[in-house]
């Protein structure tokens, strides 16, 4: 694969992508690349912000509502969890339990207590309770991600 | 080779299903058909049971199995009774049936997991370096 690189002043961010023939690698690239433009609109306290998924760790429905978790924020999200599934798997997110929606970009590991619950360890030590009927969903993700 | 059994089980069931219910036709309903017949709708009802319990519950790993044995076992005893398969003498033994299928379930559920967590594990780890 080639990269190139060159500065346009004045228009917006572009990728172009050449293929010789579309396959899953580069379904897979556009993927990559796309996930990066996602953002959300969240409101902290007293403000609104436009958050990019890279900066989302986890999003989780707590009494019907929405919460973006950041590396140290909390944010409140309008939008509703089948709303946010729509699109999940595009962007690296996959449920892990009825209320809770990682983005596996931030996944450190997944591990085992005692042949009880399940833990997925976020790359800044944030551990989060991973229901067993969501472990095949995020393999499938690792797996569709690696070819 | 997962696929290959899965598909196998799933095609001798629906086999089973369709020439037992051509049977009917021929035969009419035959004790040995009545009872593939109520095997299926048993088998309906503990799928339906089992999907509920994962939806409504969320318990650990070991309690999900106790919860989801004493769901079964409950349901195999009462239908059982209906069916007539067991007699109030004998009715322990459900728990026996459905004992050995679940500890079955549990091994290899265990294993399941321990596989995809180490799968889930290596693809980051590939990921990082």
């Amino acid at each position: 694969m080639r990269i190139e690189k060159r500065q346009v002043e004045g228009k917006p961010l572009t990728v172009i992508v050449e293929y010789p023939e579309w396959n899953r690698s580069v379904d897979n690239l556009v993927r990559k690349i796309g996930r990066m433009d996602l953002s959300f609109s969240a409101k902290s306290e007293d403000s609104s912000v436009m958050l990019s998924i890279l900066d989302v760790y986890y999003i989780e429905n707590v009494e019907r509502k929405l919460f973006i978790y950041t590396k140290d924020n909390v944010y409140r999200l309008e939008s509703s969890m089948a709303e946010l599934e729509n699109n999940a798997e595009d962007f690296g997110l996959v449920r892990i339990s009825r209320t809770c929606i990682m983005n596996t970009e931030h996944l450190k590991e997944i591990r085992q207590i005692r042949n009880s619950h399940l833990e997925a360890v976020m790359d800044n030590d944030e551990k989060l309770i991973v229901s067993r009927k969501y472990l095949p969903e995020i393999k499938k993700m690792f797996k569709r991600e690696s070819l | 080779m997962k696929k290959i059994l899965r598909d196998t089980c799933i095609l001798s069931a629906l086999t089973i299903l369709a020439v037992f219910t051509v049977s009917i036709f021929w035969m009419g309903v035959t004790d040995e058909i009545k009872l593939v017949l109520e095997l299926f709708g048993l088998s309906f009802i503990i799928s339906v049971v089992n999907y509920l319990l994962d939806e409504i519950t969320s318990l650990p790993i070991w309690a999900g199995y106790v919860v989801k044995y004493l769901a079964v076992t409950g349901i195999v005893m009462l239908f059982g009774f209906i069916a007539g398969w067991f007699f109030a003498s004998n009715f322990w033994m459900a728990f026996i049936y459905v004992g050995i299928v679940f500890v079955l379930a549990y091994l290899l559920d265990t294993i399941k997991t321990k596989r995809d967590i180490d799968f889930i594990n290596s693809k980051i780890r590939e990921k990082a370096e």
